[in-house]
């Protein structure tokens, strides 16, 4: 390889290091300020010198907001459990859904199967909002306005096309001789399905369930336009909560804090399908 | 259980695969299916598997349609040419997969991977995964997976393709005895004429989709369909001279460096036509020059082949010949020599289509005449 | 023999359950199709005719009437022209930054992939949350980043809330969440290339800048490509940044497309014209999706090829 000159590896290093100090201080900070009290925060100038409280936490997780003028009731954590729930029920959902079409797009070539995998593929790329806005007057119609069941549903609109994309891949990397050699051994159809293919593709789906997950967790717009506050996952109810609380920046700080930290766990989890899962397939990292 | 495939088409888009194939194997026998890659024999082991549907045609097993017959009720065990082991298991469950299948009891599954595993000489990897695996073993654990649900037909695609030269020798020698012991039809495809000759009860020989010659082994080495065929058996290579015959005194004849190679009566109607001579290099033989009819030529180098001395020499007419002979006999290493031709052996075939011609007989030849 | 008799019965069952069987498993996938084209053709009537919330009595077809009028209205053609300001700023920026970042990155050092790991956290986090989060830095009253604006003799920055400032602020944001896009797709394709040419460039000694223009660059196309088009649909339909960020403020500095649509449609309930807007936005992306989509396919051939 090219032998660096001193000077190329400084201006490297130096480049390197803003690259690293502009995308991990805003995180550094929120952290940093998630431990402290208003007085602290409202310094001029800014320091990073502070003692270190947990009251901001402490407040979220009980559910009540010392605010300066008064007590108040906050939803945080059942915004944490909306997130929660309305992730994993929309990925088992998705799972369920997704992983048996992928296997029919893959394996089993039909007619219209292209064209319905490339429907699906398109709805990745079409604007929410487009769907989103006819749905909330269908939505009132037939009752699943508000409902944990219709918010499910809606988001399948990112989950579905992820899973079907990514867990294809995985299929169709799979020979065919394998699942032959099992077929003719003596087993049916769907022991073949149950006992060769979901294990060989169990790595992919997996990696595709995780990937859903965090994109069902960082979804916005789809509880925005149609749950109410008891419904609302934690990037809806943060913004509400910021409007509501004014002025208490800790414990906002505390509140982000809470609703990354779930994500940044599972994408180091899954780091090493993030790259082909965020390119749905396309490449492998 | 006896197999048979009765006009057999399958075409991939534009790509027609098998064009009209019919086969017969008795029960017990062993067909090899014999081609070069990309003739068609995979796509009809898969065809009888029953895990891709033909087009057109039937498929019979014991003389039962099997059309709509899915894969797993067809009582098949086939071996693949990649082994298709399931990665995720281990090579005992690999070969307990066709036991498990038929419900058996999990003690009869246990013996009767354990004596597949002693005979294929596998016991001591049975825990092993696949990728932990020898290609030698795969190759047993493949062969064991296809035979542990005691089939009746018996799909071997080409085993031995994928294996070293060492096991493939071993190998040779064990298979057809492991097959006969199974007492399964056998359909065995391979694009080695060896394998072809020692493990055929017949050979079919098919290319671009189509049989070509079905027949023992002996009919397909001494009296091949067509130039191909004859070129594919056989190592040295046949010889193959354009000639035209020409009818004599003593009946018809060709020439060969001015030599007469006679030919039977029966071939008096091919008198004047293009034609290939075919010349098995083990039915030319050194002479004497006094011997008559003995032929001039050139020996340009020899060399051992298996049991055989091969030697290349040159024609008078600068044509390359291959003759053979057993090793350890007298032959000259170079310089002029003479060979004569074993006339008996001699092949005749169309130059146009490069089929075999088999010769008009007497009744066909006064039927001609009347 | 005897395990494997087939008796007629099932022999039929299978027949039909052959045949159905690809369809029974995407069943469930085909319907989501349908009840998403279902709220779209709604979406397309609604385009299409007067439709006002706050006047349901007044509702009728008046065809093309709503796409007519953006011809003369002014506040359609600010928010074309955010969107695009915005979709270019950003893309171009994160192009700049994420081809840099991959190429500063792009040997296999356990320290590269460790930073490379860590730079995907901004992009893991929801956008909405990371307005939220560069909103308390940039909080006239305490943000840091106010603070450090002083230092540098800009007094009284205003950042979002300030119409000069606006659109740089929710651009900022936007590179942040997501150059680690391009940057990680980047790098996993400067990684794949294969290394032959740039060996026989090193050992022919070729200058560096020309490598990078005439091999690395060409090479590298098809994942640029595929980038940029994912993140041109993307960044052109961008919400959640904006609207938690400004809700489109100040005034229409920030009005995209689906902020603007939002507004038409739970504030000024015009429902006529928020579909219209949402139409000509589904157009621009359609367009852009099927280049896009040609791209991703033959970049997912080559994946599987690999694999």
């Amino acid at each position: 390889m090219h032998k660096a000159s001193v000077l190329e590896r400084t201006l490297r290093g130096i480049a390197l290091t803003l690259v690293i100090f502009f995308f991990m201080f805003p995180i550094f900070w929120i952290f940093l300020m998630s431990f402290q009290t208003n007085e602290t925060i409202l310094r001029v100038p800014p320091s990073m010198i502070f003692e270190p409280t947990l009251t901001n936490y402490r407040s979220l997780i009980s559910g009540t907001l010392e605010g300066s003028t008064a007590t108040l009731e906050i939803r945080f954590m059942s915004n944490l459990y909306n997130s929660l729930f309305l992730s994993v029920t929309s990925v088992t959902v998705g799972l369920l859904l997704g992983v048996p079409a992928a296997y029919a797009f893959a394996k089993l070539k039909f007619r219209g199967s292209e064209d319905i995998a490339f429907t699906l593929l398109s709805f990745r790329f079409a604007p929410p909002l487009l769907v989103l806005l006819p749905l909330t007057i269908y939505f009132q119609k037939i009752g699943l306005a508000d409902t944990y069941l219709g918010l499910i549903w809606v988001y399948q609109l990112i989950v579905l096309p992820l899973i079907l994309w990514i867990v294809r891949g995985y299929f169709e990397d799979i020979p065919s001789d394998i699942e032959y050699a099992h077929r003719i051994a003596g087993h049916g159809f769907w022991s073949t399905f149950t006992k060769i293919a979901l294990p060989l593709a169990g790595p992919g789906i997996a990696a595709a369930g995780l990937l859903a997950f965090i994109f069902a967790w960082n979804n916005f717009i789809f509880a925005l336009v149609l749950a109410s506050a008891d419904k609302q996952p934690v990037t809806v109810g943060a913004l509400a909560f910021i409007t509501a609380s004014g002025i208490n920046y800790g414990q906002i700080a505390a509140g982000i804090m809470l609703s990354i930290a779930p994500t940044f766990a599972l994408a180091l989890y899954a780091q090493r399908y993030l790259v082909e899962g965020l390119s749905l397939g396309a490449v492998k990292g | 259980m006896s197999l048979s495939l009765t006009d057999i088409r399958k075409s991939f888009k534009d790509d027609t695969v098998l064009d009209g194939v019919s086969l017969e194997v008795p029960t017990g026998k062993t067909l090899v299916l014999f081609g070069p890659s990309g003739a068609g024999k995979t796509v009809l082991l898969r065809l009888i598997a029953g895990v891709i549907e033909p087009d057109a045609g039937v498929v019979e097993i014991a003389g039962r349609n099997m059309s709509g017959v899915e894969p797993e009720d067809r009582g098949i065990g086939m071996a693949f040419q990649n082994f298709a082991l399931f990665p995720h298991m281990s090579a005992l469950d690999n070969i307990a997969s066709p036991l498990t299948a038929q419900k058996q009891s999990k003690s009869a599954i246990q013996s009767g991977v354990q004596s597949l595993a002693r005979l294929l000489k596998i016991e001591h990897v049975l825990g092993h995964k696949p990728k932990e695996l020898s290609n030698g073993q795969k190759q047993r654990t493949a062969l064991a997976r296809a035979l542990a649900g005691k089939p009746e037909v018996l799909l071997l695609d080409d085993p031995l393709r994928n294996v070293d030269a060492k096991l493939r020798f071993e190998m040779r020698l064990e298979l057809p005895r492991l097959i006969k012991d199974q007492n399964a039809t056998v359909i065995y495809v391979t694009q080695d004429y060896k394998e072809a000759m020692a493990f055929g009860d017949e050979i079919a020989v098919i290319n671009d989709g189509r049989i070509q010659q079905i027949g023992t082994p002996e009919q397909v080495y001494l009296t091949p369909a067509n130039t191909d065929i004859a070129r594919l058996f056989g190592d040295p290579v046949i010889n193959l001279l354009e000639v035209t015959p020409q009818m004599g005194a003593s009946g018809p004849f060709v020439a060969v460096s001015d030599q007469p190679v006679p030919l039977p009566a029966s071939h008096s109607g091919d008198i004047d036509r293009p034609c290939i001579l075919g010349l098995r290099p083990e039915a030319l033989s050194f002479a004497s020059p006094e011997t008559p009819g003995t032929i001039p030529m050139t020996v340009e180098t020899e060399a051992p082949l298996n049991e055989k001395t091969v030697t290349l020499a040159v024609t008078a007419r600068g044509r390359e010949i291959m003759l053979s002979r057993p090793a350890g006999t007298p032959g000259p290493r170079s310089g002029p020599a003479h060979m004569v031709i074993n006339a008996s052996a001699a092949l005749l075939f169309d130059r146009a289509t490069g089929e075999l011609i088999q010769g008009t007989t007497d009744a066909q030849a006064q039927g001609k005449v009347a | 023999m005897s395990t494997h008799t087939v008796d007629a019965p099932k022999k039929r069952n299978f027949k039909i359950s052959k045949r159905y069987l690809p369809y029974v498993l995407s069943l469930p996938a085909l319907l989501m199709c349908i009840g998403i084209l279902i709220p779209f053709f709604t979406a397309v009537a609604y385009s299409l005719q007067r439709y006002r919330l706050s006047q349901p009595w007044a509702r009728k077809w008046n065809w093309g009437e709503n796409y007519l009028n953006f011809m003369t209205d002014p506040a359609f053609w600010n928010t074309l022209k955010v969107s695009l300001t915005y979709a270019f700023l950003t893309v171009g920026v994160e192009l700049l930054l994420g081809l840099g970042i991959a190429l500063l990155l792009q040997k296999r050092t356990r320290f590269n992939n460790f930073v490379s790991i860590m730079l995907l956290m901004p992009l893991m986090t929801a956008p909405a949350l990371a307005s939220l989060m560069w909103k308390l830095m940039t909080n006239p009253g305490f943000g840091v980043l106010s603070y450090w604006a002083t230092l540098l003799g800009i007094e009284d920055m205003k950042w979002a809330s300030d119409p000069s400032t606006a659109m740089m602020t929710v651009v900022i944001v936007d590179v942040w969440v997501y150059t680690p896009f391009i940057m990680i797709l980047l790098l996993a394709g400067l990684r794949s290339l294969p290394r032959q040419p740039f060996e026989a460039a090193e050992l022919d000694g070729v200058p560096r800048l020309f490598v990078f223009w005439k091999i690395t660059l060409p090479m590298l196309t098809p994942f640029l490509l595929t980038a940029v088009l994912f993140r041109v649909i993307e960044s052109i339909q961008q919400f959640d940044i904006i609207y938690a960020m400004t809700q489109g403020g100040p005034g229409d500095k920030l009005t995209v497309f689906q902020v603007e649509a939002y507004l038409n449609f739970f504030q000024s309930t015009n429902v006529g014209r928020s579909a219209a807007l949402l139409m000509i936005l589904w157009l621009i992306t359609y367009i852009l999706s099927t280049i896009f989509i040609k791209n991703w396919l033959r970049l997912r051939e080559r994946a599987r090829g690999e694999g």
